[in-house]
């Protein structure tokens, strides 16, 4: 634990894309939809979409998994939820992938917490994400703001990487992308049991990742 | 903590960075070529467009292509092997674990500018490659992989007639930036220039595994310091300056 720092310091802290956990190889499935011809115009809407979807399911899976590291219980079940309500494969793995690279600073940084000492490797990048929750004594409301945050600002980095845009524009758009996030952290953070995770799967986002994770020819990891 | 128990008990990690062209991949598949007799070897490579590079390497036949894997950058590649260097430290720890053991696994950076070296936690030992075709005053202008990296290769020197650069010069200049660490000339047709190559690749291997290889930081530009409280500014022609950089 450190409960001496503040919740918003620990918060910055985690949400900076300088922290290194490779999160400069992430699109959030950006560049497969641009692939297939998503537009700038669109990336807003995308970014929305996300938010009432897949990123919900990990925000959700975050939250029951804080719950269960609290109060002393086994992650397994959280982790096969997640992993059922997120059909596919591609996800996943990005997802562990992800989780592995935030394990290494987290490691790192809280070394003698339980919650982190206690992670199984190939976990999910949620789990890891509710372990250092816990390590940091950050509330549930937090963690899945945080969910929601990170996922918001990596389509909106990648979007200036792959579409032709103006930055003050993305950051506008994740300005108003905010209310999305708080809305979708108020509505999970009471959750604490594995099967009230909702199954808000996105096919199409699954099947461009997949398409994604065959092609040869990409900028980024997912 | 367990970060890296003893560097010497896994492989010696070598990069290789430098402009866009200048040969990078050319290098590593010349490496395989002389060494995977004799060592066990494999390769991470960094593109812009994921796998060009790794294509190239396993059409090159120099190695098995399972042992070749491309890290995606997210069109970062400077920042891949030096401020977020995790994504290039899970290939390379996910190789040896697939090949283990392995003698040496060569990160290959995706082509940047001269500023671009890697972080000492990622590689033991790095490379910095030029070549003639870039201009003969490349050297003289510096950087920091051009002065402080492990060792300067100045690739294609068989071109050097044909861009009017002269490579004796070339060399001249860069050694006298580098204050005394290692030049190579290199042609792929000059075999003294690639038995010097090997030569200081099985140098740093046994100084790897004797434990007295130091990862060394090429640095930023200038100035930079040098962990132990010192701060200096190079000058060009500074010829004093002679202290070991660790």
């Amino acid at each position: 634990m450190t409960p001496t720092l503040p919740a918003d310091l620990v918060l910055m802290l985690l949400a900076d894309a300088r922290l290194p956990t490779a999160g400069h190889t992430q699109s959030a499935g950006l560049e497969p939809a641009v692939t297939h011809g998503l537009q700038s115009a669109e990336v807003a809407d995308y970014i929305a979409l996300r938010l009432r979807t897949v990123t919900r399911v990990e925000a959700a899976t975050a939250v029951v998994a804080l719950h269960h590291v609290r109060q002393g219980l086994p992650l397994d079940d959280v982790e096969t939820a997640w992993a059922a309500r997120t059909p596919s494969a591609a996800l996943r793995a990005t997802s562990r992938s992800m989780a592995r690279a935030m394990l290494r600073v987290v490691r790192r940084l809280w070394p003698d917490d339980p919650s982190v000492r206690a992670l199984a490797p190939g976990v999910s990048r949620a789990v890891v994400l509710a372990a250092v929750a816990d390590a940091c004594g950050l509330a549930p409301v937090a963690l899945a703001r945080l969910v929601g945050y990170d996922d918001v600002q990596t389509v909106a980095s990648a979007a200036l990487k792959l579409l032709p845009l103006d930055p003050a524009d993305v950051s506008a758009w994740v300005l108003d992308a905010l209310p999305l996030v708080d809305r979708l952290a108020l509505e999970v953070a009471p959750l604490t049991l594995p099967g009230s995770i909702p199954a808000s799967g996105a096919p199409q986002i699954e099947a461009w990742a997949e398409s994604h994770a065959a092609t040869t020819r990409r900028l980024f990891s997912a | 903590m367990p970060e890296t128990p003893t560097t010497a008990d896994r492989a010696l990690r070598i990069g290789i960075c430098g402009p866009v062209g200048t040969g990078k991949s050319s290098l590593i598949a010349m490496l395989c070529g002389e060494l995977a007799s004799t060592l066990r070897l494999a390769v991470i490579t960094n593109d812009i467009y994921t796998d060009e590079d790794a294509r190239y390497l396993r059409s090159a036949g120099v190695l098995e292509p399972e042992r070749i894997r491309a890290v995606e950058t997210g069109a970062c590649p400077h920042t891949a092997i030096r401020d977020d260097i995790t994504a290039n430290l899970l290939a390379v720890d996910q190789l040896e674990e697939d090949f283990a053991p392995l003698d040496i696994v060569m990160v290959e950076s995706g082509g940047d500018n001269l500023t671009a070296t890697f972080s000492p936690a990622l590689v033991d030992t790095q490379i910095f490659i030029i070549d003639v075709a870039g201009g003969g005053d490349v050297a003289r202008k510096g950087g920091p992989g051009i002065t402080r990296a492990d060792l300067l290769i100045v690739n294609k020197t068989d071109l050097a007639p044909y861009v009017g650069v002269d490579p004796v010069l070339m060399v001249a200049d860069a050694s006298e930036v580098r204050d005394g660490r290692p030049v190579i000339a290199l042609s792929r047709g000059d075999r003294a220039s690639v038995t010097a190559l090997t030569d200081w690749v099985q140098t740093q291997l046994v100084a790897h595994r004797s434990g007295i290889l130091v990862p060394a930081d090429p640095g930023p530009m200038a100035p930079h310091s040098h962990d132990d409280g010192t701060l200096h500014v190079h000058h060009e022609g500074d010829d004093a300056h002679q202290h070991a950089h660790s």
